[in-house]
């Protein structure tokens, strides 16, 4: 994922002449299974020896947000706290009727933006005519 | 690209490039792609995640076994990089693909679709895909199927679900492997299954053995197949 991450940024970044790639800014969704940490690590070696070098990267954590087709709820992906489960564990269930619901937010993983420096063409720069 | 906005200061100009790419979105796109192609030709595909030995691969065969006379079936065989359960499951006298991913720990849309180009679609009605083993990665990546069957066994302890909740609720049908084991193991399958549904409510469940056979009606109901 991260080079994948890393590959089309260079892409764009190539694309527009870019000297520097300054910032990266991700969305990452709370419902895939990408951790920020080792997003953040891969993307610190991948970047070596590239115009990503020094480069920030910005994560955005995304909350997970389900809609309830019976009911229409939208909200929150509840979180089932069972003392019997030791751990809270997400569900899909709907709070307000019990239905099925789906994911509707949570399982991005984009490029949000990214910040490039360019190098200023210098317009005085003709060597045809001066 | 969608938007860029320029700044420029002294000799540097900074852009700012919005190109909202969704990394995830390039693999949902392509599963997407693969369902349609798959639909066109009335071939129904189910693919098959599950950790290494929950019995993926004798479920499959089982499943071959008791539809073959039903449908022509194709399987295509995630492996990193062996063609060992190929080979078993190619003995019931179907067309076995390996796909060897190499170092990857999962299939994804991509390499799915060229498997695709490599059989006639015009021979089949049900592709298997069986995932690499892996309770995590595959379930990240969609590959166009109907339906996804995570399969667990009781030999795995009894936290699978709750460890691992986001991979249950990619998934359409559950299998309980090993059942012959559970008490051995101490396992409750009824506890995992309202485990299972408290996390992907519509989730349907199958408890199987899969040396034996027992349960893989009920797993062929589940996939309404």
């Amino acid at each position: 994922m991260a080079t994948q991450i890393v590959e089309n940024v260079l892409e764009e970044a190539k694309r527009h002449d870019a000297k520097k790639v300054a910032e990266v800014h991700l969305v990452i969704g709370k419902m895939t299974f990408l951790g920020v940490d080792q997003v953040r690590f891969s993307y610190g070696i991948l970047v070596k020896d590239t115009i990503m070098e020094d480069s920030k990267l910005i994560i955005k954590e995304q909350d997970g947000v389900i809609e309830c087709p019976s009911c229409g709820f939208k909200g929150a992906v509840p979180i089932e706290d069972d003392p019997a489960y030791h751990v809270p564990v997400p569900s899909l269930r709907c709070p307000k009727c019990g239905e099925a619901a789906k994911i509707v937010e949570g399982k991005e993983c984009t490029i949000e933006s990214i910040r490039i420096l360019k190098q200023q063409e210098d317009k005085n720069d003709c060597k045809r005519c001066c | 690209m969608t938007n860029t906005k320029e700044v420029v200061k002294g000799e540097e100009v900074t852009l700012t490039i919005e190109p909202g790419m969704n990394i995830l979105e390039v693999n949902r796109q392509l599963a997407e792609k693969n369902r349609e192609l798959l639909r066109k030709h009335k071939v129904k595909a189910i693919d098959i995640m599950g950790s290494i030995g929950a019995g993926k691969t004798s479920l499959i065969e089982q499943l071959v076994q008791k539809l073959k006379p039903k449908y022509r079936i194709a399987v295509f065989k995630g492996d990193l990089t062996t063609t060992i359960d190929a080979e078993h499951i190619g003995r019931h006298g179907v067309q076995v693909l390996t796909i060897n991913t190499g170092r990857e720990c999962h299939l994804d849309a991509n390499v799915v679709s060229r498997a695709v180009e490599r059989i006639s679609l015009q021979d089949i009605d049900l592709l298997i895909i069986e995932n690499v083993g892996n309770l995590i990665c595959p379930a990240e990546f969609p590959l166009g199927t109907d339906k996804r069957v995570v399969v667990v066994s009781v030999t795995e302890g009894p936290y699978m679900i709750l460890k691992h909740p986001f991979t249950f609720m990619t998934a359409d049908v559950m299998v309980i492997n090993k059942k012959d084991l559970a008490e051995i193991m101490k396992i409750d399958t009824d506890q995992l299954e309202r485990q299972a549904k408290d996390v992907k409510p519509e989730l349907k469940v199958a408890v199987t053995n899969a040396l034996t056979g027992d349960g893989v009606e009920e797993l062929i109901k589940a996939l309404e197949l």
